[in-house]
């Protein structure tokens, strides 16, 4: 179950443009889409399915902005209803679904859920992006697990101790406390460590920012989960005593880890990742150093979590332990579990309120 | 034996009509809860036939007299109304009886 009428990322432009005449098939909440640039260039998505004989449209290739069927050549308008097709006269031909789109911050945002209700002043704003005082670099990876696991992992960093030791982690993670608060829809989880040795990643960091990395840091990690699933996570390191989080940019090193989780299956799900910072924005290099470091961390990340998928898919029924330090999670799967309700609640059958027994 | 020339008549209440193939001088009745097709094809008059539902042509049928219903979704609305072809599939009489081209 997911909340599906709400945008999610369903893939960067980069790599639908890397396709060429090729569309991107792409199952989100369970709905197997097709995403290819209609007439106009501008960024359609339709089921996946050819409504002659039930093929995968996204096997085909775009032609003049319509999704030419690869079996038998008929050809999908961006509004699910089919164009023409060899040899047949197609105007009695079922339509299919067509998603709304929406092409943002470098990536594609599709609405899963009822098309009626698409509203692209839903669509979050970002400061970050399209501003030429950041830089953003990130990735993609497709990973074997329920999407909330994400969500758990990254509201929870305690956890970088053990699966990032040689990058992100240090023992003082597990010996600060955490501070959970919510705030509307919005789950923030915090902690604030004092006159630290910086790790390995925040070194280099520190190097690029032109600071000694050797020198004692304040060291922060700020999770703010909003909904269906984005969690953007304030992290940094500064000079010891110069304000933290709130130093000036000279004294720190700063960024803003960006997280996009895409529900594909109950199992499994697209998780776009990367990391804008504020710190020579005009370097490239560093852009791609960056990214490579993230994605060798976060790649830790989905070995644990599909292991972990493969255990509890194993053992549905046993209860899993919700500590302090998974508050974070807790609290994002509560507004999940809430605003869920909310949008299943129209289907419902209402209770008679007569209060006569049946 | 009635002269009414039931191509002129309208629908009897119950739903059903009678089809007449020109060619073949065969009569059959098609009841309210049967296609046009489905009596033919039981009945062993062999016709093309493919998606059912009024929307691929292959059933296209020359109307000889009567009035057809029309209700595939092949046909515009113009070819409709000239009521000389249909799709019998789906599609049904307005007439007690209807002269097909078969």
């Amino acid at each position: 179950m997911f909340i599906k009428n709400t945008w999610y990322v369903a893939c960067s432009l980069a790599d639908l443009n890397a396709l060429g005449d090729k569309p991107l098939g792409r199952t989100i909440c369970n709905e197997k889409m097709a995403f290819f640039r209609g007439p106009d260039g501008k960024v359609a998505a339709v089921e996946d399915f050819c409504p002659h004989r039930g093929a995968p449209l996204s096997l085909g290739k775009v032609c003049k902005g319509h999704l030419q069927c690869g079996y038998h050549g008929l050809e999908m308008g961006v509004d699910g209803k089919t164009v023409q097709m060899p040899g047949q006269r197609v105007r009695g031909f079922p339509a299919i679904k067509a998603f709304a789109v929406v092409e943002r911050y470098g990536f594609v945002w599709v609405w899963p859920g009822d098309q009626a209700k698409a509203d692209e002043s839903q669509m979050p704003v970002f400061e970050f992006f399209d501003n030429p005082a950041w830089a953003y670099g990130g990735g993609l990876y497709h990973v074997q697990a329920d999407y909330r696991l994400m969500i758990d992992n990254l509201m929870d960093l305690t956890h970088e101790t053990y699966v990032h030791a040689t990058s992100i982690g240090q023992p003082e993670i597990d010996e600060t406390p955490c501070e959970t608060k919510v705030e509307g829809d919005q789950v923030i989880l915090q902690r604030h460590m004092q006159g630290i040795q910086a790790p390995p990643f925040w070194q280099m960091a520190m190097s690029a920012n032109g600071l000694d990395p050797q020198a004692k840091v304040d060291r922060w990690q700020i999770c703010r989960f909003t909904p269906p699933s984005h969690v953007m996570i304030d992290v940094g390191v500064a000079l010891a005593g110069k304000g933290g989080f709130d130093a000036a940019p000279e004294h720190k090193a700063y960024s803003v880890v960006v997280d996009f989780i895409t529900p594909e299956t109950e199992t499994s799900h697209w998780y776009h990742w990367g990391m804008a910072r504020q710190f020579k924005p005009d370097d490239a290099e560093l852009t791609d150093k960056i990214r490579a470091g993230q994605g060798g961390i976060f790649n830790e990340d989905m070995e644990m979590l599909q292991l972990q998928q493969a255990n509890i898919s194993q053992w549905p029924d046993r209860k899993l332990l919700m500590l302090n330090i998974d508050s974070g999670g807790v609290q994002s799967r509560r507004i999940i579990d809430r605003l869920l309700a909310k949008e299943l609640a129209p289907e419902l059958p209402t209770t008679p309120a007569t209060g006569i027994p049946a | 034996m009635s002269t009414e020339d039931l191509t002129q008549t309208p629908l009897a209440a119950d739903g059903s009509f009678e089809v007449h193939l020109a060619q073949r001088g065969e009569t059959y009745r098609v009841p309210a809860d049967q296609s046009i097709l489905k009596v033919l094809s039981d009945a062993g008059v062999d016709v093309p036939f493919a998606c059912e539902q009024g929307v691929c042509g292959t059933c296209l049928t020359q109307v000889v007299a009567g009035k057809p219903d029309h209700w595939d979704m092949f046909l515009t609305s113009e070819e409709q109304e000239a009521n000389n072809q249909m799709l019998i599939c789906c599609s049904r009489s307005q007439t007690a009886r209807l002269v097909l081209d078969l």
